[in-house]
């Protein structure tokens, strides 16, 4: 991936509005505890790591949040949202169905390799958070499949896909993802886009779809690594 | 000490007959040392399973995995490390029972039901008996757990590779290598999604779906 998409992620949590003090405090825990779970995982990620890592005091902290907890919850639910405006974005400007879940994956992508201890936080660690967190990943995914669902409109009623396509696709995406940060090598995510093109256009569409989906998406990654060197 | 193995076990294997294996008799009972040290494992094993299901990656302790097992903290630690170790152990017995079912179904299947079906109905009836179980085998680890993340890489490959031979044999295989991989992720993915959303008593209905998703 070209150096300069990975740092577009970098600067996301800055915005160009003149904040509070608080508001920035706010803002610093929410990444940092992201950042320190997705670095040690969410069990050892402690209030004191947090702040290590994000400046402030515990005092401020806890006139902020109810909780580590608390705080991640927070969080996770204001990642969730850029990280989701980021994929939207990508995916309504495309101008196919195959095309728009191709750009949405490499928004997503150029997320997990350019900020993978957040996406370890997001993806990984709301499994042990649980509480409230991994009850909007749980919702985020079912919102994610009926997007994708959205293509049975042009799909004939005699060929559609079984009911619970949706979920098994945004399952597949979403373990691909794991996969890449588990093995310790976020870049790696970029390995499954071929596959994940495959899988989801060969889900819903013909054969022929899904390998002119595979080889639309190796082609974008010879280009991609042609512009990187 | 923890043996990582994803071979078939035995079909009287671990836990068959009863998730959660009963309580030998306490005081002198002349039951052999070996036997008394196994089933402690075993039901160590499943306790871990259960203790997950109920506290999550989030809450759960070697002290309630204990307790979920009616075994002494101290006879934990004469068995596991620490709580990873356990888990491990936990994920690759299950992993293993798991195939073993699959493979014994289809072996077992009647001549007009295809291997795939076969093997699909096994699975999730499995998952669907024992919602633990499948959540312990779907749920990505922490990252305290990396041995774990390696089983359950092992377990994909190995099911990825059951799948290509369930399929029908007069279809060309023009699939691009490792998206059986990537379907086995999304059907694991899947099945945990349904355990965590209460219906894992509504997985074996899911089968025909499944079959047809995994199938092209």
């Amino acid at each position: 991936m070209p150096p300069e998409r990975a740092a577009a992620w970098e600067a996301l949590p800055v915005d160009s509005e003149v904040r509070t003090t608080e508001e920035q405090a706010r803002e610093g825990a929410m990444e940092g505890v992201l950042a320190v779970a997705g670095q040690v995982g969410f069990r050892a990620a402690s209030v004191r790591a947090i702040l290590d890592y994000s400046g402030g005091h515990r005092r401020q902290f806890y006139e902020l949040f109810a909780s580590k907890e608390d705080c991640f919850e927070q969080a996770y639910s204001a990642w969730l949202a850029r990280v989701g405006s980021a994929v939207l974005e990508a995916a309504v400007a495309a101008p196919t169905w195959a095309a728009s879940i191709q750009a949405g994956l490499v928004a997503l992508f150029e997320f997990v390799a350019g900020r993978p201890e957040i996406a370890r936080a997001l993806f990984i660690e709301v499994q042990v958070a649980g509480g409230g967190a991994l009850a909007e990943h749980e919702r985020t995914i079912e919102r994610i499949a009926a997007a994708l669902d959205g293509v049975r409109e042009r799909i004939d009623p005699d060929q559609a896909p079984p009911a619970s396509t949706g979920l098994f696709v945004v399952g597949g995406i979403e373990a691909s993802v794991c996969d890449a940060l588990t093995a310790g090598d976020p870049s790696r995510v970029w390995d499954a886009l071929p596959e994940l093109m495959h899988l989801t256009v060969g889900s819903y569409l013909t054969t022929a779809d899904a390998e002119a989906a595979f080889e639309e998406a190796k082609q974008l990654l010879a280009r991609r690594g042609g512009e990187a060197e | 000490m923890t043996h990582l193995r994803l071979v078939e076990e035995p079909a009287d294997g671990p836990f068959r007959e009863a998730p959660l294996p009963q309580r030998l008799p306490h005081g002198r009972h002349g039951i052999p040392r070996s036997v008394v040290h196994d089933h402690q494992r075993l039901r160590l094993l499943a306790g871990m399973a259960k203790a997950l299901a109920e506290h999550g990656y989030a809450g759960v302790t070697t002290t309630n995995v204990s307790k979920c097992a009616g075994i002494s903290s101290g006879t934990y630690y004469k068995h596991f490390g620490n709580l990873w170790d356990c888990l491990l152990a936990a994920y690759v017995t299950t992993a293993e029972r798991l195939c073993a079912e699959i493979e014994a179904a289809c072996a077992e299947r009647d001549p007009g039901t295809p291997p795939l079906r076969a093997g699909i109905d096994a699975a999730l009836e499995l998952c669907a008996a024992e919602p633990a179980s499948a959540l312990l085998l779907s749920t990505h680890p922490p990252m305290e757990a990396v041995a774990v993340s390696t089983a359950r890489r092992q377990l994909i490959a190995r099911l990825a590779a059951m799948l290509r031979a369930a399929r029908d044999p007069e279809q060309p295989p023009s699939r691009p290598p490792g998206l059986d991989e990537r379907m086995i992720d999304a059907a694991l993915a899947f099945v945990g999604a349904q355990v965590t959303a209460g219906r894992a008593a509504h997985l074996p209905a899911l089968s025909p779906e499944l079959t047809a998703i995994l199938r092209p």
